[in-house]
């Protein structure tokens, strides 16, 4: 009995511990509301005020919109499918339409299983609340947030229908990828309306919002499946599909919505620009000034130019024997500047954006090799009075380099062809003869012609420097050999026209000016030379693949095949293309060859330059009033005469004031 | 009456006193409440209702009133830059000279002029002045002539930069316009002090204003306008001629002279510019009035 009698008085006293404790939470559960109350947000009435930023709007140079920043498309509920919507409700909050903001069996074994379970959190967030903390709130996790993010989830349900609440969630959730609200993932994934999504799509779009960027699909297409079949387990466990559907569902692999993905938040293009304008004007005017920006690209060309790199980085791929599977891809840029203004016109700064965000075609520094012998001709040519029909000879070199190794540059054959006319050696990329002319210029005299032509990178005063030791980006070559395309005109590179407030008024205007950096006739012989690299050269791919037209330049590999590159230009348009591995990994083909600018990025920039240029008339490089042509031996530099010009001539551009040998006047 | 609490001693006494009548209610009126609120959410009825009452009173803090106040942010800042351009565009609409527009635009401040305004600057300029900003002929070419379709000026720290635009936003042709050098083309360079006989340039050349003005007054009427364009600085300039001297080199179709005043025993030496082809017609009568 005293056993009974014991036990009666503890439960006795529990019970009086119990009114006690949950009259003591009340009165503190009262006094919170009321104090926290006062420092509550007020919530915008009605609730689609959330979607009045104005948008800032970045369109191409033919008037096409690249990208809407803030941009949502709200819908009414009516116009997203079904199936999207029963499967955000399973996934995120399958009572939602049974609660009053708050799913207290959820929250109470969400405090049990964090109290209880260390190192485990179980969310309980209503679609309510993930609305509160969306609306109002940061991501911070602390029980004051919560707290607070609870009573505006209350007050949200007071005062709005289930309808409203939901209309709202789904047209402000993020989605990944530049995608805010439903209609534009829909858009943004799948390229069509949110009413018009299927199950499959519908279920892999609700299971993104938990980590865009950790089920981003154009990422990870496997991982965002994966959470599709978690979407569609809670929405078979919930009853609103059965499990036939599911399996039929889990068969089904969504098609991708590619078309544009180089025209949204994500194109390479684009971060440039807008990290261009945020540093100009601040992040709130970008973001939420609604500013109309004209940019200088050209959708036309960047197709072709991401078009002419997918289909390059295939062929190298093959090359390589590199399989799909495989994680270790090479990969590439391009740059496309309008020669006449400096204007961006493409750009590509990786195979894909989705995979790899990092832009190689601005913040990748690589050596350029053989893509900064003009520059060094340039330098030869204008400080040392040499010309294009000036022999030197192709023989092993050994240049002694004060407190160091002799410096000992190889041709890229390794084998040596004695003497030749200095357009032979550019047009064959002879590394001996340019290792003797950097010796007689000097490496500052190239640097301060690289630095003209608008090259920012830092590069060594060593004699290498002429054989591009010293990395530069692809965006600086594509400047750079501009200058060249010009005949010595700089045009400062840019990525905008016009900036205009959002009721017309112009903030911003680009205005070209040119200056000029290079003598013109000097140029335009370094150009001519430059032209017979395609003609004749390390690019003559470039007219085996049909590209006809007027052209110059130059090819660049690296001594250990890590970087293959080409730059070129028309007098219009001037293109840099980079391959290589993002790490120093070499690249050969299956015989273990070393593939070579000439044999990958060549092809690439031929590619994008055909279809870049196929609607414009054709046009050459005028020639300055000074030059003159002369056909020469190639290995005496003596003019060529009668029969003679048949034989192993080469025509080059000499100043009126140059002379050569005649034939026999050796 | 106050009752001593005791314990009970029988079971059945325990019992009665469980279930008494205030522990049945006490019990059942907080199921109820517990229940209730589980089937009808009425707590967060009440709290959101209460809240919903507060609402206007409340601030408007958070992410969403943030993008507002962004939004308004931004809002401000472009209309500061509208208004600053609007402001600059007028003060430099009415400017009257070169001056006024270089002071009105600050380093990094521009302004689009019409042509008509450039055009109106730049006639109210003395003709020797003129031709240092551009030839007129070059003018002719850039209003009439060219694919011109906006004058566009550029503050700058040294003065204005003055681009000629296409309608394709390229220059084509820029004018730079030192505030130093425009203050000169206003009102001519300022009197230097010295004597004409220690400058350069001037070496074998200097006469005595008797001889320098019999020359003129031979010269035909219609040719002295052109010989000093400018007389106003020769004008302002108190005191005697002493001197005059020819520069012995021609600049833009121009050829400087120098005339020596002297006031009070000091010697100031005020440059004006003649006609080249007027400076040497009055060098062929001095020579002849030498002879």
């Amino acid at each position: 009995m005293n056993f009974f009698f014991r036990s009666m008085k503890m439960v006795r006293f529990c019970l009086f511990l119990s009114l006690f404790l949950v009259s003591l939470g009340s009165l503190t559960g009262m006094f919170l509301v009321f104090y926290v109350t006062k420092d509550l947000p007020k919530l915008p009435s009605p609730l689609s005020r959330i979607i009045e930023t104005p948008q800032t709007q970045i369109f191409a140079a033919n008037g096409q919109v690249l990208i809407t920043l803030g941009e949502r498309k709200p819908i009414h509920l009516n116009r997203v499918s079904k199936a999207f919507i029963n499967a955000i409700i399973a996934t995120e909050d399958h009572r939602f339409f049974e609660h009053h903001g708050l799913n207290k069996l959820r929250i109470l074994k969400g405090l049990y299983v964090t109290f209880f379970h260390s190192g485990k959190v179980q969310g309980a967030s209503t679609i309510t609340q993930q609305l509160a903390k969306n609306l109002f709130f940061s991501f911070e996790k602390t029980y004051d947030r919560k707290f607070k993010e609870l009573l505006v989830a209350l007050q949200i349900e007071a005062s709005n229908t289930k309808q409203e609440i939901l209309q709202a969630y789904i047209n402000q959730i993020h989605f990944g990828a530049g995608a805010q609200g439903i209609e534009k993932a829909a858009r943004v994934f799948f390229g069509k309306s949110a009413l018009d999504l299927n199950l499959a799509e519908a279920t892999l779009l609700a299971g993104l919002p938990k980590s865009p960027t950790r089920y981003n699909p154009y990422r990870h297409y496997d991982r965002a499946l994966k959470r599709r079949e978690v979407v569609l387990k809670r929405m078979a466990q919930v009853g609103f599909i059965s499990d036939l559907e599911v399996r039929q569902t889990l068969l089904t692999r969504p098609e991708l919505y590619h078309e544009q993905s180089d025209s949204r938040t994500g194109s390479y293009f684009l971060d440039v620009l807008i990290k261009e304008l945020i540093q100009k004007y601040g992040e709130d005017v970008v973001y939420h000034g609604g500013i109309k920006v004209s940019a200088t690209l050209d959708t036309r060309l960047q197709a072709y130019a991401r078009q002419s790199m997918v289909t390059g980085l295939e062929r190298l791929d093959a090359m390589m024997g590199i399989t799909k599977e495989q994680t270790d891809h090479p990969q590439g840029a391009l740059v496309a500047i309008d020669t006449g203004s400096g204007a961006v016109k493409a750009m590509v700064g990786g195979r894909d954006y989705y995979t790899s965000e990092f832009n190689r075609a601005i913040k990748s520094r690589r050596q350029p090799g053989s893509g900064f012998k003009p520059f060094l001709y340039y330098a030869a040519f204008k400080d040392l009075g040499f010309h294009p029909a000036t022999i030197l000879t192709d023989k092993p070199v050994r240049i002694p380099v004060r407190g160091a190794a002799d410096w000992k540059p190889q041709n890229f054959e390794k084998r040596f062809s004695g003497d030749m006319v200095l357009k032979k050696a550019l047009t064959y990329s002879v590394n001996t003869i340019a290792a003797q002319l950097v010796e007689k210029t000097g490496p500052d005299a190239v640097i301060r012609i690289a630095n003209a032509c608008g090259i920012r990178s830092p590069l060594q005063a060593v004699y290498s420097v002429a054989l591009g030791t010293s990395s530069v980006t692809p965006f600086e070559m594509a400047s750079a050999y501009s200058v060249f395309a010009t005949l010595g005109v700089m045009h400062d590179p840019f990525f905008f026209w016009r900036v205009e407030d959002a009721f017309g008024r112009i903030i911003f205007e680009h205005i070209v000016q040119e200056k000029r950096v290079l003598d013109a006739s000097t140029t335009y012989q370094v150009v001519d030379m430059m032209k017979s690299v395609i003609e004749r050269g390390s690019g003559q791919s470039i007219r085996q693949q049909g590209f006809s037209r007027p052209a110059a330049g130059k090819t660049g590999t690296t001594d250990a095949y890590n970087d293959a590159w080409f730059t070129g230009f028309t007098p219009t348009l001037c293109t840099s293309v980079w391959t290589g591995f993002d790490t120093q990994k070499k690249m050969v083909d299956s015989n273990r060859v070393g593939i070579t600018g000439g044999n990958i990025a060549a092809p690439i920039w031929g590619d994008f330059m055909m279809n870049a240029l196929n609607a414009d008339p054709e046009r050459d490089f005028p020639i300055p009033d000074t030059i003159r042509f002369e056909m020469v031996d190639t290995t005496t530099g003596c003019q060529l005469s009668g029969e003679n010009e048949r034989q192993d001539g080469l025509v080059v551009a000499l100043k009126k004031e140059q002379r050569v040998c005649k034939d026999g006047e050796q | 009456m106050i009752r001593q609490w005791y314990e009970p001693l029988i079971f059945s006494e325990w019992m009665r006193r469980a279930f008494s009548f205030l522990n049945i209610a006490v019990f059942m009126l907080t199921a109820t409440v517990v229940f209730s609120e589980f089937r009808f959410d009425w707590f967060e009825t009440l709290v959101g209702g209460y809240l919903e009452s507060t609402n206007d009173s409340r601030p408007e803090t958070g992410a969403i009133w943030e993008a507002g106040k962004q939004t308004a942010n931004a809002q401000e800042y472009l209309n500061q830059i509208i208004n600053k351009r609007e402001d600059t565009r007028q003060i430099a609409h009415q400017a009257a000279s070169f001056i006024d527009l270089s002071s009105s635009l600050l380093p990094g401040e521009w302004v689009t002029l019409e042509k008509q305004q450039f055009k109106t600057l730049y006639m109210a300029l003395e003709k020797s002045m003129a031709v240092k900003i551009m030839d007129p002929v070059q003018l002719v070419w850039l209003l009439n002539g060219s694919t011109l379709d906006r004058i566009f000026c550029e503050g700058s720290l040294e003065g204005i930069k003055v681009y000629f635009i296409d309608s394709e936003n390229r220059v084509i042709q820029q004018v730079d316009l030192k505030k130093e050098d425009l203050v000169e083309i206003e009102n001519g360079e300022k009197p230097l002090a010295g004597k004409l006989v220690d400058m350069d340039g001037f070496q074998g050349r200097i006469y005595s204003p008797q001889n320098f003005f019999n020359a003129l007054f031979e010269l035909p009427g219609d040719i002295i306008p052109d010989l000093i364009a400018n007389p106003k600085a020769l004008l302002r300039q108190e005191g005697k001629i002493t001197g005059v001297g020819i520069w012995n080199e021609a600049k833009n179709g121009y050829i400087k002279l120098g005339f020596e005043f002297e006031q009070a025993g000091v010697k100031q030496i005020v440059f004006v510019k003649g006609r080249e082809w007027a400076v040497w017609q009055l060098s062929l009568n001095i020579r002849r009035n030498k002879d």
